[in-house]
């Protein structure tokens, strides 16, 4: 109950400092967070109640709530750092009340390379080289590809409660402000991407739970298309993975489209399209609507407005989430040996779970036979520096020499 | 036939009443075949099912609602053997077309059993979700939780007068 009651005082505290919320605003979500409450007391008590215990009074409520009831606003994050970005996102997904007020986060970051949740990193991405390059590399909670980002993309987030998760219709606010404010057309192809020509500008993933729901998007304005096009490379080896892979797509650049895009505008305007547009019809309110609407709100995400966000940044930001949750995999690597005039090839086999390297094995050349490496690199974090270490070190090696070692091992 | 079928509806029927007394499960292990037929499966208002095993144990799965909904499953995060869970507690995601569904536990209990093969094999969950598809297998903590759950009857009703998940 306390989380509970917390979590509603964190919620009004959050509004009272926008300042942007009328008095009126306030009382109402506090009499709204109230009833909640009241459910929760007669029901038992932990912190998911108010969503799934009173599931069934909630959707019957839910379904009630007319568009009319409902309040949108648009926060801007004022951060540029992916994994507080990230934080702030995963801060309001799961403490927000969106039952009468759908939110639209929108974000920009630093370079960096956001990979979806059950993506294997080394796949999508040469995390050495990234890091050597001072792009950082972050892994979100939602589904889908990896993804480029830098001060040239921005990125929209679309909370609702799960009941009310409707994607085309987020896609549609961003292709009408495209038409409203460029009169750039668009298309929404069948993976959720918008596309111009075939090139895709925008790219979608979404995470689903109960109560909340978000889906989130890209929007390439103008990023640097080298940058994106090198950071998105993996090292040449085999990789044998079950995680989810992500399709590559020709993109493009709003900017190359038409010159006068930028970031700052395309904000505002995905920002007055969200605002204008009814709550879950495809209805333009005009400015009538957008008065009805709690506005532009400018969200500083620091643990003085959301309770407890420094410690969700802390763990997007740890090697734990980014590479320890990586799916089980194997790497192939072909290694060149010395006196390898039979044309004979040895492969390197490195299986790696949870990010750390739990077997590294040579296999023979016409041979099903793993032979295991003695190294001190087993059980050490898995990267593509590593994996070259080792081959840089059984290079050296001349393939008689390993036939003759192995065999004296089995 | 219709004679074993029976006796084996009796024979699961009385092992659910008697919690399962040895002999009344061993009666039901007997008639394997038929004794799936009178299986009991109960369902979630968030599309989740659960079957019983024996008094204490129990398999999860998602509903062939839910799978439809999702679209094809590309990947699947399931719970550790060992995991403590409680009812509603989030325990995995399945992730399909670009979204990841968080999985809730039905009912309270000790993970016993993972399907590596959904693990493997994703798509199980959409080709077969009540059989080959389950996700995993739990220990009851409190098999009351499992009597309050939505029968079949239930859920089907459930399902058809609220067209708005």
């Amino acid at each position: 109950m306390s989380i509970l009651l917390r979590r509603n005082s964190s919620q009004l505290h959050l509004l009272q400092r926008l300042g942007a919320a009328s008095s009126a605003a306030i009382t109402r979500l506090a009499s709204s967070t109230n009833d909640n409450n009241n459910v929760t007391d007669t029901a038992t008590t932990t912190t998911t109640t108010t969503s799934t215990t009173t599931s069934g009074n909630k959707r019957k409520t839910l379904a009630a709530v007319a568009d009319a009831d409902i309040k949108k606003s648009v926060f801007i994050s004022q951060s540029s750092d992916i994994f507080t970005n990230l934080a702030l996102e995963d801060w309001l997904y799961k403490n927000f009340d969106f039952g009468h007020h759908h939110v639209l986060l929108l974000w920009v970051n630093e370079p960096c390379v956001v990979i979806g949740r059950h993506q294997n990193p080394f796949t999508e991405a040469n995390v050495s080289k990234l890091m050597e390059r001072g792009i950082t590399l972050a892994r979100r909670n939602s589904g889908g590809g990896a993804v480029y980002h830098d001060r040239g993309n921005l990125n929209c987030t679309f909370f609702t409660p799960r009941e009310r998760y409707d994607r085309k219709y987020n896609l549609n606010i961003v292709t009408r402000s495209l038409f409203r404010e460029w009169a750039i057309k668009t298309e929404i192809n069948d993976r959720d991407d918008i596309v111009i020509a075939n090139k895709k500008i925008s790219g979608t993933a979404a995470k689903l739970g109960r109560p909340n729901a978000y889906h989130h998007c890209t929007i390439l304005a103008s990023a640097n298309k080298l940058h994106l096009g090198e950071s998105l490379v993996k090292e040449p080896a085999n990789y044998i993975s079950r995680a989810t892979a992500s399709v590559p797509s020709p993109i493009r650049n709003l900017v190359d489209v038409n010159r006068n895009v930028n970031v700052p505008q395309l904000l505002s305007a995905v920002g007055y399209e969200y605002l204008r547009t009814a709550a879950t019809a495809l209805e333009d309110g005009g400015s009538t609507q957008t008065m009805k609407q709690r506005g532009f709100q400018l969200i500083n995400p620091t643990e003085k407005w959301f309770p407890g966000i420094e410690e969700l940044r802390a763990n997007y930001s740890s090697w734990d989430w980014v590479i320890g949750k990586t799916p089980k995999f194997t790497v192939e690597k072909e290694l060149e040996v010395k006196g390898d005039e039979r044309g004979m090839k040895l492969k390197l086999n490195v299986e790696v779970e949870a990010g750390l390297m739990s077997k590294i094995c040579l296999q023979l050349p016409q041979s099903e036979q793993l032979v295991p490496v003695v190294t001190p690199l087993q059980g050490q974090a898995y990267n593509e520096q590593n994996l070259n270490a080792i081959m840089g070190a059984l290079k050296l090696v001349s393939t008689s020499n390993m036939q003759q070692a192995m065999n004296g091992s089995i | 036939m219709v004679f074993i079928t029976k006796l084996a509806r009796v024979g699961a029927q009385a092992a659910r009443q008697l919690r399962a007394t040895p002999l009344a499960a061993s009666q039901c292990r007997s008639f394997h075949a038929s004794c799936m037929l009178a299986k009991e499966r109960r369902f979630t208002d968030k599309h989740e099912w659960v079957e019983l095993l024996d008094a204490n144990k129990a398999v999860v799965g998602i509903s062939s609602y839910a799978q439809e909904a999702l679209g094809d499953v590309v990947f699947a995060q399931l719970p550790e053997p060992g995991t403590e869970l409680k009812q509603d507690d989030e325990c995995g995601a399945l992730e399909s077309v670009k979204a990841a569904s968080e999985v809730y536990s039905p009912v309270s209990g000790k993970v016993t059993e993972k399907n590596a093969e959904v693990e493997d094999t994703p798509a199980l969950v959409n080709s077969s979700c009540y059989e080959k598809g389950w996700l995993f297998k739990v220990d009851l903590k409190n098999p009351a939780e499992f009597e309050k759950l939505m029968t079949e009857e239930q859920y089907k009703s459930f399902l058809s007068s609220s067209s708005d998940h």
